[in-house]
């Protein structure tokens, strides 16, 4: 415990000082901005780009609010995923590989504090970020497409946030277990697609697969996803997230050895 | 009293032993010198010792309750850092009160000579500042047990000269290990020797012991020329060796000692340039033990 707040205290210097805890959030404001304000202003741009023949009438159905906020989730899960996995991949591999772990490893160091120390702060940067993101998206969804109940947002933004978490530790034991940042993010990216992949194919009746979070925080908006489902994939998620911590503090112990000396 | 032992201490890379059979003890307050080539396995050694690597066979049994500090040989540091702030961490990681961390580390940062730079990121540091900072990590929390990898090596002479001086003050309370290959270092403070060699151990002993098997000590008695320095030969007995003007008497069992040389030569008629009491540095020998192995 005592070692989880010096390494968190750590952990808050170098993401402020390596300007993480501002550029992530930057990119899910944008990316939260981007939906609503193009969808808006997408009969001037298509004008604009002068893709449209002479006199041609269209008619653009105005997408409900709760369509546009969806549209910044599947924003979020594409290239949003992309950042976070890249942003944290190196967590540990990188400080291995460099070496700058060697002097905190020569000391009687907690290992899961370690892990915990990384993973709290990139759960602190990673929530921030979303929230920020769908708080934008919100904001200019409420200007230009109507209203939307605040709980509904708030609904979805708690469910997906599990979601977030779920991703994060993947990376980061990833990055506990592998030699270098860049094999963490290609297996983290494999096991992303892999398994919407799978939950995709195979996964039609698997009502509380984790990989559904997604869809059942989207279902907030417009209705309410059955509570049975939402809470055993809850439960199950939390249940990877603690394995997967577990796991990840044994195999940055075990890696120590890996350190740059 | 020993406060580490090191048995049969191996560390095996696929077929490759990197350190093999390593057998040594450290007594408390006594300052080791691990001394040999590139690739000899010293730094293999420390990082077992350190707890870094998990040896494939031997044992490490330490006294209990031994806090250790570490010294690698290129110290890597967070740039983002200054360089209180990584010592304070440091300080608390290895169990120093969170009180009293920040003042412990900015004295241990002043006592190895960053006084003036601890509020600055480690980023903007000169290799010689990182070393110091290095060895200022290693110490903050006062370890019994100071393991040092190349502790000098990377300085200029003057903060050598420093660190060396620094190393010294603390080795009262301090068992100090370390490894290098600045000999005359060595030899100044140390009170075992293990010299290592393609991961073996191949000498270990006192600096004394070890002068004393191989340093090979001999009076140097210098004439005008060589036909002087042959014409005395013939009028001695004594069991020497005559390298141009100069004739070289070892040290042997029953042989002359000084007093005795200094008595006849104090009668000698030829003129003579120069008498000298030789023994091989630290350097020789190493270079001697090391190329015989």
């Amino acid at each position: 415990m005592k070692h989880f707040a010096i390494l968190l205290q750590k952990e808050w210097r170098e993401n402020i000082r390596n300007y993480k805890i501002f550029w992530i959030p930057a990119i899910f404001i944008l990316l939260g901005i981007t939906e609503p304000v193009v969808n808006y202003f997408l009969p001037q741009i298509l004008e604009s780009s002068g893709g449209l023949p002479e006199g041609a009438v269209f008619e653009l159905p105005t997408p409900p609010p709760e369509q546009i906020l969806t549209a910044v989730m599947e924003q979020f899960q594409t290239i949003g995923m992309v950042v976070l996995i890249l942003a944290y991949m190196g967590t540990i591999a990188g400080e291995r590989k460099s070496g700058t772990a060697t002097l905190l490893y020569v000391r009687p160091l907690s290992f899961p504090a370690y892990f915990l120390s990384k993973w709290g702060m990139a759960a602190v940067v990673s929530l921030a970020s979303i929230w920020l993101g769908f708080l934008a998206g919100y904001y200019y969804t409420l200007l230009f497409f109507g209203n939307l109940e605040v709980v509904k947002l708030l609904q979805m933004v708690g469910t997906y946030s599990v979601w977030v978490l779920l991703i994060l530790t993947v990376v980061l034991t990833a990055s506990a277990a592998l030699p270098n940042g860049g094999l963490a993010a290609a297996s983290a990216f494999a096991m992303y697609l892999l398994a919407q992949l799978v939950d995709g194919l195979f996964g039609t009746n698997w009502a509380v697969s984790p990989v559904k979070i997604p869809q059942y925080a989207a279902a907030w908006l417009t209705g309410k996803p059955d509570s049975g489902s939402l809470g055993g994939a809850i439960a199950i998620a939390l249940l990877i997230i603690l394995s997967l911590s577990a796991f990840g503090s044994w195999m940055a112990w075990k890696n120590k050895a890996r350190t740059k000396v | 009293m020993n406060i580490v032992d090191v048995k049969g201490l191996t560390k095996r890379y696929g077929q490759e032993n990197a350190v093999e059979d390593l057998s040594f003890v450290l007594e408390k307050g006594t300052a080791t010198a691990l001394i040999g080539p590139n690739g000899a396995g010293k730094t293999t050694s420390l990082s077992m010792l350190a707890g870094l690597l998990t040896p494939t066979n031997g044992k490490i049994t330490m006294a209990e309750d031994l806090t250790v500090g570490f010294l690698p040989q290129y110290p890597q540091f967070f740039p983002w850092l200054t360089a209180l702030e990584f010592t304070e961490m440091a300080a608390k990681l290895s169990g120093v009160e969170i009180a009293k961390a920040k003042l412990q580390a900015t004295r241990t940062l002043e006592f190895v000579g960053l006084g003036a730079e601890i509020n600055k990121k480690v980023g903007a540091f000169s290799g010689g500042m990182k070393q110091r900072l290095g060895l200022a990590q290693a110490i903050v929390h006062q370890p019994k047990l100071l393991l040092l990898d190349e502790p000098i090596s990377a300085l200029d002479p003057t903060g050598r000269r420093e660190i060396m001086n620094l190393l010294k003050s603390l080795q009262q309370d301090t068992t100090i290990l370390y490894s290098t290959h600045i000999l005359n270092d060595a030899e100044e403070m140390t009170d075992q020797l293990l010299f290592m060699k393609g991961g073996c151990l191949i000498e270990q002993g006192s600096l004394r012991e070890v002068k004393e098997r191989h340093a090979n000590p001999q009076i140097r008695i210098q004439f005008q020329s060589n036909s002087r320095a042959l014409a005395f030969t013939e009028r001695q007995m004594w069991k020497c060796e005559v390298k141009e003007n100069s004739v070289f008497l070892p040290f042997y069992e029953n042989g002359p000692n000084m007093q005795q040389v200094l008595h006849v030569l104090a009668s000698e008629k030829e003129d003579i340039l120069g008498v000298e009491f030789q023994t091989a540095s630290l350097e020789e020998i190493f270079l001697k033990v090391v190329a015989a192995e």
